[in-house]
């Protein structure tokens, strides 16, 4: 049997060794990146996407109108004759997709000869003509008649007309799959988006002077967008309070997260708490996918205590003394972070030569992979600064870095039980597959969804304050 | 229309159905559950807030120390905080009411249902320890008054008083005033009133977490087959169906 986990723990240990260090490139140092910003800044921001800024000059109907040249003005300078003379202009890009809310406002300054004033969303195929909603796959909210047109020539009843002086609003709320429309700051009402595909922001104007501006949020809006989305997202919150859940299981998933990373002493406290609780919480005792979560507790503890007070020697003697398997191989993952560790610890106590005989000795033999170069270049990069804790790598001196060795550290222990079937569960609490499938799940439902609506972020429900 | 027709067409729709649903693979769903990044510091922070929000103030403490994550209130205000809850729980509402005039008398100047929903308790409990009379005086002199002010005030008064009709109150309509279930929804409601006053949330974070993973996964099987986790306090991966 020996034998048997001896040979299957050295791939299982690589890889647990090696996600923690695809983990340090893509948390620690993207927080590295902008240490200014802390913990507000958004972690990943692969969300950019180009936003309408101005009115498209290129594709515009040539002749009815004139876009001004800010390309943030449009006027009708022709005498209207026909419904195939409109001067519709669209943004220069389509209302983004990967967001709850997309919103622009237009400031009539002239209504013309007859106000004929439309703001709305088209499509790329739009035939830049005619009034938004009077083709298929569009919609506008017109100025003369007040009405909604989605599509055809026939407008649906929908809010006041608009005119010299007013400011009206058109948006889409990616989560309700609606377009809605304001007016002087007012919500006008909402429509369902039957529109497939990116839209652009469209405007137009279709009688002699009419003369509107645009605003694509270079301004402060008139319509209040922060409180319209706080309360959009307070609804969708509603249908998800409903839902319920086992009791006790936040406290089970706390409790198993504890167990997992080996915080000991904070899960006696909890069970004692929970037994004095009224009514008494009872979790069943063995709990999580990765076998007994018991397993090597004051073990693994003691081990994170020790790498988290920079003692690495000591964690490399008391590893050698009751895993060895774990670092007998030197050019492993796992003691490759730990002789980083080492080397940032004595960085940390001013011992530079120290440091850099300990590097030369210790960072040659892993050339295995550009994590590996990226991480040794940043902790050689310590010693080139005055203030190390100051400097662009000095990240690597804050307690997430020695918390992420400790992370990696315990999850090998966790993988030396016989018990564990599967290594790779290891790597994760059950709270963290929990949040991995969430995250999963609604970036899935989004691009099934033509890449609408936002993404799920756990910084963004930490960040939440209490609803009013 | 024949039956037949009816059934072929119901048949199409079943297919049609079937084959618009994407089809995830395990492989293919792990590969997108690992490109989900999930910092510790964050993970922590939602045990904290749990900790926190229920009141563990030693396990807060604890955890503070071993994990290094900093709480987001002073833990000395659970404390506090505790103190009441507990002092509702065992029946002192007295003291339970004291104790929230020394954290903050607005608490309860600004929260009539609260405060009345206390008063209510403490009528309770004098009940329960056979304090007929103490228990009518309160009911006339402290109460009664209040519940002229509110309707609903007053349904509950009656209800309450009810509980003086009977011989056996513990097989008497209103039976459930005098369970600890009563107590506990007291109780809960000064702690949510006590965390909102400390411009804290009432509820933790981590239960609308599980809440959220519930919907999404019911929104996404509209779209696709993929493994999914059924069992949240395993957080177990399950095959997808197909």
């Amino acid at each position: 049997m020996s034998d048997a986990t001896s040979q299957s723990d050295i791939p299982a240990k690589d890889s647990i060794g090696d996600y923690f260090l695809d983990l340090w490139c893509h948390t620690s140092k993207t927080l590295a990146l902008r240490p200014e910003t802390g913990a507000e800044s958004e972690l990943y921001d692969e969300e950019e996407e180009e936003q309408p800024t101005a009115l498209d000059t290129l594709n515009s109907s040539g002749g009815f109108s004139v876009v001004g040249p800010d390309k943030l003005s449009l006027l009708y300078t022709n005498v209207n004759l026909h419904g195939h003379d409109v001067g519709v202009v669209q943004a220069n890009h389509p209302a983004p997709l990967k967001r709850m809310l997309y919103y622009f406002e237009i400031y009539v300054k002239n209504a013309g000869a007859k106000g004929q004033i439309a703001i709305g969303f088209t499509t790329s195929a739009f035939k830049v003509r005619r009034q938004p909603g009077w083709e298929a796959n569009s919609c506008g909210y017109h100025g003369d008649d007040g009405l909604l047109y989605r599509g055809n020539g026939k407008g649906e009843a929908f809010g006041p007309t608009f005119t010299t002086g007013d400011t009206v609003g058109g948006g889409i709320n990616y989560a309700m799959q609606e377009f809605f429309f304001t007016k002087n700051g007012v919500l006008v009402g909402s429509v369902y988006k039957d529109v497939k595909g990116p839209v652009f922001p469209t405007v137009a104007v279709h009688s002699q002077n009419e003369e509107v501006t645009v605003n694509f949020g270079q301004d402060p809006f008139v319509f209040d967008l922060k409180a319209y989305e706080a309360e959009q997202r307070a609804k969708q919150q509603v249908k998800i309070d409903n839902i319920s859940i086992p009791q006790d299981a936040s406290y089970g998933i706390v409790r198993s997260y504890l167990q997992h990373n080996g915080y000991e002493e904070t899960l006696k406290l909890l069970d004692i708490a929970a037994q004095s609780n009224v009514p008494p919480i009872s979790v069943a005792p063995e709990n999580g996918v990765s076998g007994d979560a018991m397993y090597a507790l004051s073990e693994r503890k003691t081990l994170r205590q020790l790498i988290k007070s920079g003692k690495i020697d000591e964690t490399f003697s008391t590893l050698g003394k009751w895993y060895p398997q774990i670092i007998e191989d030197d050019t492993s993952t796992i003691c490759f972070l730990l002789h980083c560790q080492k080397f940032i610890e004595l960085v940390r106590d001013g011992k530079l030569e120290e440091a850099v005989l300990y590097g030369r000795r210790e960072f040659d033999k892993f050339k295995k992979s550009s994590a590996c170069d990226d991480l040794v270049k940043d902790c050689a990069a310590l010693l080139a600064y005055d203030q190390p804790s100051k400097s662009s790598v000095g990240y690597l001196l804050g307690d997430s870095q020695k918390e992420l060795v400790a992370d990696a550290v315990n999850a090998i222990i966790l993988s030396t039980n016989p018990n564990v079937k599967d290594p790779c569960l290891c790597k994760h609490s059950s709270l963290e597959r929990l949040i991995r499938q969430v995250t999963a799940c609604f970036l899935e439902k989004r691009s099934l969804n033509g890449d609408q609506g936002e993404a799920f972020r756990l910084s963004r429900i930490l960040k939440s304050s209490k609803r009013a | 229309m024949s039956l037949f027709w009816i059934v072929i067409r119901e048949l199409a729709e079943i297919q049609a159905m079937a084959t618009s649903k994407k089809v995830i693979t395990r492989v293919e769903w792990e590969k997108k559950l690992n490109d989900v990044k999930v910092r510790k510091d964050d993970m922590n922070k939602l045990v904290m807030n749990f900790l926190v929000t229920e009141g563990y103030v030693e396990v807060a403490e604890k955890f503070r120390l071993e994990s290094g994550t900093e709480p987001e209130i002073d833990l000395a205000t659970i404390t506090d905080r505790m103190a009441v809850k507990k002092a509702v729980q065992s029946g002192n509402v007295e003291d339970a009411i004291e104790k929230v005039n020394d954290l903050n008398p607005e608490i309860l100047d600004t929260n009539p249902l609260l405060f009345f929903h206390l008063q209510q308790q403490r009528m309770i409990e004098l009940i329960r320890n056979g304090k007929v009379e103490a228990a009518l005086e309160f009911a006339q002199e402290e109460l009664a008054p209040r519940g002229e002010e509110n309707q609903s005030f007053l349904e509950e008064l009656e209800r309450t008083v009810a509980l003086l009709a009977f011989e056996d109150v513990a097989n008497c309509p209103v039976s459930e005033l005098l369970d600890i279930s009563q107590r506990l929804k007291t109780a809960t409601e000064v702690n949510a009133a006590i965390l909102t006053s400390q411009s804290h949330e009432k509820d933790p974070k981590l239960p609308s977490l599980l809440k959220m993973l519930i919907w999404v996964q019911n929104q996404l099987d509209k779209k696709a087959s993929y493994p999914r986790i059924n069992d949240i306090s395993t957080a177990a991966l399950e095959d997808s169906v197909v």
